[in-house]
C-alpha cells in the first residue's frame, strides 16, 4: 500500500515492466509510435532552431560564440529528452493527472506514490530520440569548439543533466500541486511550466540579459538552470560568479517546496476527491 | 449577425471559466517571453551586427507586435480540440454553417487576450518608448489577409487531425512545431541565414505572421506582400472547404 518501503530490485523490475509495456505499445501501433517519435524530434528541433539560426547568422549571440550556443541548445534538447524518456504518460505533466482524477487510480495501486511516479513514465523505446539527438548536437558543438571531453567532464555533464531534470520536474510538481485545489484552472499548469517556461526561455543565452533578469531566471523562474547555467559551467565559464554546484542547491530548495505543496494538496484531495466523477460531467 | 455575436459572447465568457487568476498568469508568462528576444536584439545591435535592414527600434516593434497580435498571427480555432474531445458534434447540430460558427467562436476567444493583455501591454510598451502602432496603414489589409489565411490553414490542419484519428495530439504538436519557425512570428525572415528567409517568405505559413509584421514595422513593401497573401488565400480556401467536406464523414471521436 501507499507508504510501504521498496527495494532497488523491485524498482528495476518495475522499470523493466514499463519498458515491456512501451515496447508492446510500439508493436501494437507502429505507425502511431513512429509518428510520436518523429513529432518529439521535430518539436525539439523547432524549439531550438530559432536561436540556433540566429547564432549561426551572427556567429554567436550575447557573449557566446555559435558553438557555445549550439552546445547549450544540445544540452537543453538532452534535458527535454530525459524528461520524455523518464516522465512520459503525464508523469512529468502531473497537473493533468491530478485534475483528471487519475490520482484515484494510483491510490488503489499497491505501491507508494513516489515509486509509481518514478517508474510509470519510463518509455525507453518510444522516447529515446530526444536524448540521442541532444547528445549528437553537443558532440558536434564540442567538435566545433575543439574540445575533447575527459571522464571527469563527462561525469560533470551527467550530474548537471540530472540536476536540470530535477529542476524541471520539481517545478512541474511544485506548481502542479495547485491542480489539487483548482483542477479546472490548473489542469495544464505543468505543461505551461515544462513546455512553455522551460521549453521557450531555456533556449536563450541569458548572457545577453541584464543581471537582474538573469538572477530571476536562475531563481524565481529557473529556466536558466535547464541550459544556460550548466552549459556555461561545463564550458568553463560559470556565470555570475555563482558556485558550480548552485543547481544542486536550487534543485534541493525546489524539491523541498514541491514535497511540501504536494503533501498539502494530497491532504486536500483526500477530503474533496476528484471533480471528474461529479454528476454533471466526466471532467 | 446576432447569432454570431451570441457565439462570440459565449466563447469570450468561456475563457473565464477557470477564473481570472490562470488567465492573468498566462499573460504574465506571455509578457515574460518577450524579454529574452528584446535583450537579444539589443545585444546584437550594440555589437554592431548587420540586422538585415532592420533598425533596433524596428526589431523591438516587430517582437512586441508579434506578442500583442499573437492570436491573429497564428489563428487557432477550437476545431482540432473539439474533434479530440467530441464537442465538434455540437457544431454539426447547430442550424449554422460550421465554418462561420468556428470563426465566431475563435474571435470570441481572442477578446479576453486582446483586452486584458494586448491593450494594457501596448500602452505600457508605448510609455517605455517602443512603437506598437503600425508604420503604415497597409499593415491593416495585410493583417486581414493573414487572419483569413490563418483560418484556412487552421481548417486544413484540423482536417489533417481528423484524418489522423487517434493521433490527433501528434498532428497538433507537429503543427505547433512547424508554425513556430515557418510563420516568422519569432524571428524576422530577414535575419535568417542561408537565404532561408526568402524561401520561408514565399511559403503559405510565411504569410501568416512574418509578412504582415514586416509590413507593420515598415521593413517590407506592402503590395508584393499583399499579392503573395492573396495568392495563398485564393489557393488554400477552396482546398480547406473541399478537405472539410471530405472529412465530415471521417470524424471519429471518443470524447473524454
Amino acid at each position: 500500500m501507499a507508504g510501504n518501503g521498496i527495494g532497488m530490485r523491485r524498482l528495476l523490475r518495475l522499470y523493466a515492466l514499463y519498458a515491456r509495456m512501451d515496447w508492446a505499445w510500439l508493436r501494437r501501433d507502429t505507425r502511431l509510435g513512429l509518428l510520436v517519435m518523429g513529432m518529439d524530434l521535430l518539436t525539439a528541433a523547432a524549439s531550438a532552431s530559432a536561436v540556433f539560426l540566429l547564432a549561426w547568422r551572427f556567429d554567436g549571440v550575447g557573449g557566446m560564440n555559435r558553438w557555445d550556443v549550439l552546445f547549450m541548445l544540445g544540452y537543453v534538447v538532452c534535458v527535454h529528452g530525459l524528461c520524455v524518456l523518464f516522465f512520459s504518460n503525464n508523469v512529468g505533466h502531473v497537473s493533468r493527472r491530478i485534475a483528471r482524477g487519475q490520482f484515484d487510480h494510483m491510490m488503489v495501486q499497491p505501491l507508494p506514490y513516489a515509486v509509481q511516479l518514478l517508474t510509470e513514465g519510463f518509455a525507453p523505446f518510444t522516447a529515446w530520440q530526444g536524448l540521442a539527438c541532444g547528445l549528437g548536437v553537443m558532440a558536434w558543438a564540442l567538435n566545433g569548439l575543439g574540445r575533447v571531453p575527459g571522464a571527469l567532464w563527462l561525469l560533470g555533464l551527467a550530474g548537471y543533466l540530472l540536476l536540470s531534470l530535477a529542476v524541471v520536474i520539481g517545478m512541474s510538481y511544485l506548481l502542479g500541486a495547485l491542480a489539487f485545489r483548482w483542477p479546472v484552472a490548473c489542469e495544464e499548469i505543468s505543461s505551461t511550466v515544462v513546455d512553455d517556461l522551460f521549453g521557450v526561455l531555456a533556449n536563450y543565452p541569458l548572457s545577453a540579459m541584464p543581471g537582474a533578469v538573469r538572477m530571476a531566471l536562475l531563481t524565481v523562474a529557473p529556466a536558466g538552470l535547464m541550459g544556460w547555467f550548466p552549459a556555461c559551467a561545463l564550458l568553463g565559464k560559470p556565470p555570475l560568479g555563482l558556485p558550480a554546484l548552485y543547481p544542486l542547491l536550487a534543485a534541493g530548495v525546489i524539491w523541498g517546496l514541491a514535497a511540501f505543496a504536494f503533501r498539502k494538496g494530497l491532504k486536500y484531495y483526500a477530503k474533496t476527491g476528484s471533480t471528474r466523477y461529479r454528476s454533471y460531467g466526466h471532467r | 449577425m446576432r447569432p454570431n455575436f451570441a457565439t462570440l459572447s459565449v466563447a469570450c465568457r468561456e475563457k473565464f471559466q477557470g477564473g481570472l487568476g490562470p488567465l492573468l498568469f498566462g499573460f504574465l508568462l506571455k509578457g515574460g517571453y518577450l524579454l529574452p528576444l528584446l535583450f537579444l536584439w539589443r545585444a546584437l545591435a550594440q555589437g554592431g551586427a548587420d540586422l538585415g535592414g532592420y533598425t533596433l527600434p524596428g526589431l523591438l516593434s516587430y517582437t512586441c507586435a508579434s506578442s500583442l497580435l499573437a492570436p491573429l498571427l497564428n489563428v487557432r480555432s477550437p476545431m482540432s480540440n473539439w474533434h479530440y474531445d467530441g464537442r465538434l458534434i455540437d457544431l454539426l447540430r447547430r442550424p449554422r454553417p460550421v465554418f462561420i460558427e468556428l470563426v465566431a467562436q475563435t474571435v470570441g476567444e481572442w477578446v479576453p487576450t486582446l483586452l486584458l493583455y494586448s491593450l494594457p501591454m501596448g500602452v505600457a510598451l508605448t510609455l517605455l518608448g517602443v512603437r506598437v502602432l503600425p508604420q503604415t496603414l497597409w499593415a491593416l489589409p495585410c493583417l486581414a489577409l493573414g487572419v483569413s489565411l490563418g483560418f484556412a490553414v487552421d481548417f486544413l490542419f484540423s482536417c489533417f487531425i481528423i484524418h489522423m484519428k487517434d493521433a490527433s495530439w501528434v498532428a497538433h504538436a507537429i503543427r505547433a512545431a512547424v508554425t513556430s519557425l515557418l510563420s516568422g512570428a519569432v524571428i524576422p525572415f530577414d535575419l535568417l541565414p542561408w537565404g532561408l528567409g526568402r524561401l520561408f517568405g514565399l511559403l503559405p505559413l510565411g504569410s501568416l505572421a512574418g509578412a504582415p509584421l514586416a509590413v507593420y514595422v515598415g521593413a517590407r513593401a506592402a503590395l508584393p506582400t499583399l499579392a503573395v497573401q492573396a495568392f495563398w488565400n485564393a489557393a488554400l480556401w477552396p482546398l480547406a472547404a473541399l478537405a472539410f467536406r471530405r472529412s465530415r464523414e471521417r470524424m471519429v471521436s471518443y470524447g473524454g
